[in-house]
């Protein structure tokens, strides 16, 4: 920091005060002063100064109200406030509502005017560069929200296209008529539509603010099981709601979670499995909520138990994203819920979900 | 009557209602101009004017919002006989909401359009 670019503003009727200062201060800081607080103003107007430091006691204005006179037109230098008497009043006043970085009693002594003043230029600078680092922030949000945005439009149109296409060439019964082509032409496009759908919705957990509305668990449930359970019809879902109490809690990520959990158990069958099922127990309580999903398919084996929230694991079995329970997991890290899950042979996986009812 | 400024969705969509046999006539359109300029110069032909819309959402110029601002200031003979339902690819929670808060949309397809789907919502409202 070059001290000379420090350009301070010093306003006093008494002229002897103003020379003073330049001859004290000089060498330091680009130096403009005024004799009223009208002539201090047109400095300002004209030159773009970082410090301010006015006389409490002038003939028209004092320096607490011209200070609080420019508090909107020129809110950006650090103000400095000198009296000649320790005026109590001034002080509250000053600290109130002139926005004032610190006070100073006359006659002044010059270490003490110095570090005030290169303190006050520290703090005019923190408050400057905050403020464009909010700005900058701002903007690259603002680009990453518009950079999802059209993934979710201009990358999801021409492979919603390209599965559109697949359903036509089924209708018309083309589908096996290119040995199984077109089959993983499918299987690829679903698994792309896949991605880019977690992608989403790993991205609105992150930014989506918490609206706590009211759920009714068994229309949920209900919801997201026909939502899911068109891929197996053979499935069974036994489910076991208990709401007597009204629950109130953040519906886009609950929905999340439960949809997230229930589709993978669904997903994760076993192929030889005749009797396949999926149980889920919700009981609402006046401070919660205990969910229970429980499924016999493949499991989860002991080791892998402790990585599966981790963001991209996923099993040598399993062809998932590695997302699902990631997501599941931010989402409940977000409405500071919790989850453990268990997994043996004879009992199947089991998730155990608690999440605080806020109503 | 399909709305939609891409073609190959077009096309997809109207082989895919036309193998539902579901209607009699399919009127494709490019844009919400094209089919608001073809709805105003039927609108005295009660057999052109059609009995259901699929409307897509991102379109350049007018979207399909901005067609259903306009849309809802037709004359009755054509808003009453007209049931309005969206398809469109779109996953974002604005747009989706959007849509079912407006009174003229039925319902939100998502893209792919599946037959079945659309031969449920139609059994509701014709």
């Amino acid at each position: 920091m070059n001290a000379t670019t420090i350009r301070v503003l010093y306003i006093d009727d008494e002229e002897n005060n103003l020379l003073a200062f330049k001859a004290s201060f000089r060498r330091q800081y680009e130096i403009y002063t005024a004799l009223s607080a009208d002539e201090g103003l047109k400095i300002l107007e004209n030159v773009a100064v970082q410090v301010i430091i006015a006389d409490q006691k002038m003939p028209n204005i004092t320096g607490v109200e011209f200070f609080k006179n420019i508090k909107n037109t020129f809110p950006d230098p650090t103000r400095i406030l000198l009296t000649g008497y320790t005026d109590i009043e001034a002080l509250a006043d000053a600290i109130n509502h002139g926005d004032i970085y610190r006070y100073i009693t006359k006659p002044w002594n010059d270490l003490e005017l110095h570090n005030s003043i290169k303190n006050a230029y520290d703090a005019y600078k923190s408050k400057i560069d905050l403020r464009n680092k909010v700005a900058e922030l701002e903007k690259t949000n603002d680009e990453l929200n518009r950079f999802i945005y059209s993934i979710s439009h201009e990358l999801r149109a021409p492979l919603v296209s390209t599965m559109g296409i697949v359903n036509l060439v089924k209708m018309e019964g083309l589908f096996n008529s290119s040995g199984e082509y077109w089959g993983l032409i499918e299987t690829c496009s679903n698994r792309l539509d896949y991605y880019i759908q977690k992608t989403l919705q790993y991205y609105k957990n992150n930014k989506t603010v918490s609206e706590h509305t009211e759920i009714n668990f068994k229309k949920l449930v209900a919801d997201l099981i026909e939502l899911y359970a068109y891929t197996d019809k053979d499935m069974k879902f036994n489910v076991n709601i208990i709401q007597d109490e009204l629950f109130f809690g953040d519906a886009f990520r609950i929905e999340v979670i439960l949809g997230n959990l229930i589709s993978n158990a669904i997903k994760y069958q076993k192929e030889t499995e005749l009797n396949k099922h999926v149980n889920i127990s919700v009981e609402v309580q006046p401070t919660q909520v205990h969910i229970s999903i429980n499924d016999n398919g493949m499991g989860i084996l002991n080791e892998h138990l402790e990585k599966i929230f981790l963001q991209f694991f996923k099993s040598k079995i399993n062809h998932g994203s590695g997302l699902g329970l990631f997501i599941v997991k931010e989402a409940l890290n977000k409405i500071n819920g919790k989850i453990t899950v268990s997994s043996n042979a004879i009992e199947g996986t089991t998730f155990k979900i608690t999440i605080p009812n806020v109503k | 009557m399909l709305i939609d400024d891409n073609e190959v969705d077009l096309k997809i969509n109207s082989k895919i209602i036309t193998i539902t046999k579901l209607f009699d006539e399919i009127i494709l359109c490019q844009s919400g101009e094209e089919a608001l300029n073809y709805l105003s110069r039927n609108k005295n032909e009660e057999d052109k004017i059609p009995d259901f819309i699929l409307l897509d959402i991102q379109m350049p110029e007018m979207d399909g919002f901005e067609f259903l601002e306009i849309y809802k200031g037709l004359p009755k003979s054509i808003t009453e006989k007209c049931v309005v339902a969206i398809l469109s690819s779109t996953l974002d929670f604005g747009d989706i909401k959007k849509a079912e808060a407006n009174p003229h949309v039925v319902k939100l397809f998502r893209k792919p359009l599946f037959p079945k789907e659309l031969e449920e919502e139609l059994n509701k409202h014709l």
